[in-house]
């Protein structure tokens, strides 16, 4: 029997692909998925790019301060996400990776409330829109420090291979994350460990404005996996089933304990950095017109109309839905209102220090002197 | 003169800084073709080029780490950490590298160096990408710190901190870099000399303590404070490491009450420092306590972005128990 992981080749020049532009499938096996799989993962794609689109639109309002959008990953993102076992398996996720936090089932309330800042935020309010977290589903809450998750993703993962129970990590990043001293530290010691991890790095070949040639000397960066000893895998990052096979293929190693694996997936990103960068300085419009050519979404479409069963009709109803979705989220996540301005005293440590409560009782004095009401 | 904002300023003095000595060199993260992200180093890569403007890979240790090693061969590194809440991974190089290597070698080798960084909140960044770090630099001998509030002094200070011959860790409160615009002299000197404070208003009933972003809500207090007939004197540091004692003592000592003005958190801080000074050197001078007003002892937050910022009606209420005292 031929298993997932026999059917990839680590290190290969070109990147791994299953789905061409015109959506026929490339594979040497049959895609074994059934269409409410398939469609699921149309769905997602679909969503998260809405969601993205709303989410520069909240920005634009004033509504949220910052938003880093995903259009261009969602591909990789949604594929990884359906290869995981959701609540399970551990994510540990970077700042664009909104895709990937709504196809393992983020719910989209708490996502708008999280870009707000609103009650219906799991985490409270506590950070900058872009930094999903969830404890149900196993997402460790993203901090912007480039690459400093990973070595918490690595023991994470050491600490699944101690309980035995046969859970992987997926931590995921982009590719500026390669050069800093934290990345190297992480793979070192999960090669070290034959850590249950697979390391994703979402390569859209700009760090802000640092292109790839910039960031680095190497050939690549799936490359880098050979030094830690553990495969490297080039993959296309616009082709859903390519993310989504070899994610499959790499996790069932790491469950049976063949050790950790690093994925390039080659993505672009649409926008600029983040609603804060003006991309027109460093990037030529014809490249990213070219790489829109490429759109993951519109090329998973092309797969599943090819494949049969889906149709003008059923496009319409997606369509239609996911606004409505995304309509109530946001609706809901607004609607939750503010939080409390002395919630921002909780959760600094087990039990606050003496030091701290005086603070916050001089804190509110100063209010109550101001007229304000401390209440709230 | 035009009105220059504060960022401007620190492009438009990079720019003379080069353009007097070729040994000064840049290196960070988008600090060439982007010219930054906040546009500090603006137009520079244009002017100087790739090799004296240098795109780095993402990584605050090589940042800083070359940056020491670029000025033992003799060249003046001026090295951007994107956030000061970056700074972390190139920890190490300015603490146990650029801090400790005139001591280490005896003398034989220096690290004259600057390693800009914008610091502090009420962008609405959340925690990282809102914090004021300079505690933990103030803390590490061999390092100067400084933190100037208006491009004026950011100009004067920056000049100071390039021809300098130690490591200067250079905030930059970014919430004042498009708001805070002056009248700023160009192509002459203005060294603002290490380790100088100034005094932003005179007064004799309360001495107002401050640096950095929070100069600003330090200054609206002590205006509400002449509206009420209470004259404020107000000190803004500008340096943290060394920082102007004789300043604060001569004026605290003079007026008998002071209140200490910073976000960064507020235990183990810069105002505790200066507070500790107070009452070692001038005890019996005083008419009350020294009184801090400060961030909180909580990771900066963000939907309360603006709550947590020591802003005038916390000044006030301070400045209220230190005269009733």
């Amino acid at each position: 029997m031929i298993t997932d992981a026999q059917r990839f080749q680590p290190f290969s020049e070109e990147p791994i692909r299953l789905i061409d532009q015109s959506g026929a499938w490339l594979g040497a096996f049959p895609c074994d998925l059934d269409d409410a799989t398939l469609h699921a993962m149309y769905r997602h794609l679909v969503l998260a790019r809405a969601v993205d689109e709303r989410l520069v639109l909240l920005q634009r309002l004033g509504k949220i301060s910052f938003t880093a959008s995903a259009a261009g990953h969602e591909a990789a993102q949604v594929g990884t996400a359906h290869a995981l076992r959701v609540g399970r398996d551990w994510i540990f996720p970077y700042y664009r990776d909104t895709a990937l936090a709504i196809a393992v089932g983020w719910p989209l309330v708490e996502l708008f409330g999280q870009m707000m800042g609103t009650r219906a935020d799991a985490a409270r309010g506590r950070q900058m829109p872009a930094h999903p977290g969830s404890r149900d589903l196993r997402i460790f809450t993203v901090a912007s420090p480039i690459a400093s998750h990973l070595p918490a993703a690595t023991g994470t993962a050491i600490a699944q291979k101690l309980a035995g129970a046969g859970d992987a990590t997926v931590c995921t990043f982009g590719d500026g994350a390669t050069s800093e001293g934290d990345w190297h530290a992480a793979l070192n010691f999960a090669g070290a460990q034959g850590a249950p991890i697979v390391f994703v790095c979402e390569n859209n070949r700009y760090a802000i404005s640092v292109d790839l040639r910039h960031q680095t000397g190497s050939d690549g960066l799936a490359v880098k996996a050979h030094a830690y000893g553990m495969p490297g895998y080039l993959v296309d990052g616009m082709d859903l089933l390519a993310c989504y096979y070899v994610m499959r293929s790499l996790l069932e190693a790491a469950r049976d304990g063949l050790g950790p694996a690093l994925v390039e997936m080659t993505v672009y990103r649409y926008g600029p950095h983040s609603s804060a960068d003006d991309d027109s300085v460093y990037r030529d419009p014809a490249e990213v017109a070219a790489w829109r050519e490429r759109d993951p979404i519109v090329r998973f479409r092309r797969f599943l109309t090819a494949r049969g069963g889906w149709d003008e009709a059923a496009e319409r109803e997606l369509r239609a839905a996911v606004t409505r979705t995304v309509d109530e989220a946001v609706e809901a996540a607004e609607a939750a209102g503010p939080v409390p301005v002395e919630w921002l005293f909780d959760d600094v440590s087990s039990r606050p220090t003496p030091q701290l409560e005086r603070q916050r009782e001089r804190f509110r004095a100063a209010r109550r002197a101001a007229g304000e009401d401390v209440a709230d | 003169m035009a009105l220059q904002t504060y960022v401007q300023t620190i492009a438009r003095t990079l720019m003379e800084e080069m353009r007097r000595d070729e040994r000064v060199v840049l290196l960070g993260q988008d600090v060439g073709r982007r010219g930054g992200v906040f546009l500090a180093t603006e137009h520079l890569f244009d002017a100087f080029g790739p090799d004296r403007v240098i795109d780095t890979p993402l990584s605050e240790a090589a940042i800083i780490g070359a940056a020491v090693g670029m000025a033992v061969h003799g060249l003046r590194p001026v090295a951007e950490i994107q956030f000061a809440d970056y700074v972390f991974p190139g920890f190490d190089q300015l603490v146990s590298q650029a801090a400790k290597l005139r001591y280490r070698s005896g003398g034989a080798f220096t690290a004259p160096m600057v390693v800009r960084m914008p610091a502090g909140g009420g962008v609405k960044g959340g925690h990282h990408h809102s914090q004021n770090p300079e505690a933990h630099f103030v803390h590490t001998p061999g390092l100067q710190v400084v933190y100037p509030s208006t491009p004026s002094d950011a100009r004067g200070c920056l000049q100071t901190a390039v021809r300098g011959d130690d490591p200067v860790v250079f905030l930059e409160p970014k919430r004042l870099y498009r708001a805070s615009k002056e009248e700023v002299p160009r192509d002459v000197d203005q060294l603002l000399p290490v380790g100088v404070g100034v005094r932003r208003r005179e007064g004799d009933d309360v001495v107002l303590v401050s640096y950095g972003a929070s100069m600003r809500e330090t200054l609206q207090a002590a205006e509400a404070l002449a509206q009420q007939g209470i004259a404020a004197d107000v000190i803004d540091l500008r340096w943290l490491m060394p920082w102007d004692q004789a300043l604060v003592l001569e004026r605290v000592a003079a007026v008998g009450r002071v209140v200490l003005v910073s976000e960064a958190p507020h235990s183990g801080s810069m105002l505790s420092e200066v507070a500790a000074t107070i009452a070692e050197e001038v005890l019996d001078m005083l008419e009350a306590p020294p009184l801090r007003v400060s961030g909180f002892d909580t990771p900066y937050p963000y939907a309360q972005d603006r709550a947590y910022l020591p802003g005038p009606n916390r000044i006030l209420y301070a400045v209220q128990q230190v005269l009733d005292y």
